[in-house]
């Protein structure tokens, strides 16, 4: 049997180790004796102990697994180091598209396009090519259109551990409660929240022909 | 990539919309149509000066509109089965609602991006790109066809002899063999294409390309680039110095 602060170490020397974020089953498999349930207070009390001793980095779940990063502090240093190549910010029509498949996924190019009023044939090639999004399916209905989803890159490039995790748009929370806070979500719920809010009627007159 | 002037101040005929709705100070659910359309046409008339290729869609928005506009005065409103009167700006306001849900998750997305900017993951130096210019980081193994695609390039630069003369040429194998040893004698990796980029003969870079297929398999060197499609360098196998 090895002492609870031992295994405490052996997670600090795995996440240490990974280049990538290891995940607690990883970990889990490595140490058997470590029980599932203490590896969030493990890392907590590894955090707490950095803080306490002024360290220069923390442990942060992202996408999925643990990860050692430096304080956001010393962003501006770092970044001197990095000067020159660090990948350039995503622009507003990149978030956007991304924004409407990380909610509606997975969701067709042509779904994107009538959502933000705008051909994104090539924000969606580029979101591709920085492996933001990855082509999931095809589409059931007529043209079997291709359906985008997001990576564990888009996690890992927004940090955030999982999906659930991203902010929600400002109706749905509105609407669900802040109790309920599940994603993703169905769409058609919103749809429906929304004809309702708009009161008089039904939708099938105006615009059928002018999507196109 | 069209070049674009002050465009991407909207990023779309909705956002346009919205825009116009804001600086109105209108409620969204019973947008002015008559106002609105006639300032959004006065935009729209800019962009089409200044940027073509963007200009249809928000012109097919334009067209929506105005027909919104005329089924407003209409001195009959249509009426669903319950004879309900259909507003016609219905629709248009849902599409405007939905598309304003996700601008505004955009600007959370770009913040959380900020802050994320700012934290280093350890290894970070090999997730970047690597601008021209910068060091040369040697750790992709590169392929058969890699190699095959590079000397094709370079046979396609070499510029097209439209006389046909014949001359006996003096190439062997182990001549350029001992030509691609030499120019790695001082254990710095040089590309493919410096290689062979002074020799204008096709069957030269031929026997170049052969040779150095040899060598490789003979272990005496190794082929790698940056990334994919990248340049690839030639280095000394170190043990061998």
């Amino acid at each position: 049997m090895i002492e609870f602060n031992e295994i405490k170490k052996i997670v600090e020397a795995l996440i240490f180790a990974s280049d990538s974020p290891i995940t607690a089953n990883r970990i889990n498999n490595i140490i058997t004796e470590l029980d599932s349930t203490q590896i969030n207070s493990i890392i907590n009390e590894l955090n707490a102990e950095y803080d306490q001793n002024e360290h220069a980095f923390k442990i942060v779940r992202l996408s999925g697994g643990f990860q050692f990063v430096t304080r956001s502090e010393y962003a501006h240093y770092i970044k001197q180091y990095y000067k020159g190549r660090a990948k350039s910010k995503l622009s507003r029509a990149a978030l956007e598209t991304l924004a409407i498949i990380a909610f509606k996924q997975p969701i067709s190019r042509p779904e994107i396009d009538s959502i933000r009023g705008v051909n994104c044939d090539g924000v969606v090639k580029n979101l591709l090519e920085r492996n933001l999004i990855y082509i999931s399916g095809r589409s059931e209905q007529v043209g079997r259109a291709l359906l985008y989803s997001t990576t564990p890159d888009f996690l890992q490039y927004f940090g955030v551990n999982e999906i659930t995790d991203l902010p929600k748009p400002k109706e749905i929370e509105e609407l669900l409660g802040s109790a309920q806070e599940e994603l993703p979500f169905s769409s058609d719920e919103l749809d429906g929240k929304i004809a309702e809010k708009i009161s008089t009627l039904d939708e099938s007159d105006i615009i059928d022909d002018e999507v196109e | 990539m069209a070049y674009r002037v002050k465009l991407q101040n909207f990023e779309g005929p909705l956002d346009l919309l919205l825009f116009l709705i804001k600086k109105n100070e209108v409620d969204i659910y019973d947008i002015p149509i008559a106002e609105i359309t006639s300032q959004y046409l006065e935009y729209v008339e800019i962009i089409k000066l200044l940027d073509l290729e963007s200009a249809g869609e928000f012109i097919l928005l334009a067209a929506t509109l105005i027909r919104i506009k005329a089924k407003m005065l209409l001195p009959r409103p249509q009426t669903d089965e319950e004879e309900e009167i259909i507003d016609p700006r219905m629709e248009l306001v849902s599409r405007l609602l939905e598309y304003k849900k996700f601008k505004e998750l955009a600007f959370k997305l770009s913040d959380l991006e900020e802050q994320r900017s700012k934290i280093f993951p350890r290894g970070y130096y090999h997730e970047i790109e690597h601008e021209p210019g910068g060091e040369i980081e040697l750790d992709e193994d590169v392929t058969l066809f890699s190699l095959i695609s590079a000397f094709k390039q370079v046979l396609d630069q070499i510029p097209k002899d439209t006389f046909h003369h014949i001359e006996d040429i003096q190439i062997s194998l182990e001549e350029q063999i001992e030509y691609i040893l030499n120019r790695l004698v001082n254990g710095k990796p040089i590309t493919f294409f410096e290689l062979v980029s002074h020799i204008r003969d096709r069957l030269i870079i031929v026997v170049t390309f052969i040779a150095l297929l040899e060598l490789i398999k003979r272990g005496e060197l190794i082929a790698r680039q940056s990334k994919s499609f990248g340049e690839i360098w030639i280095v000394r196998k170190i043990d061998r110095v």
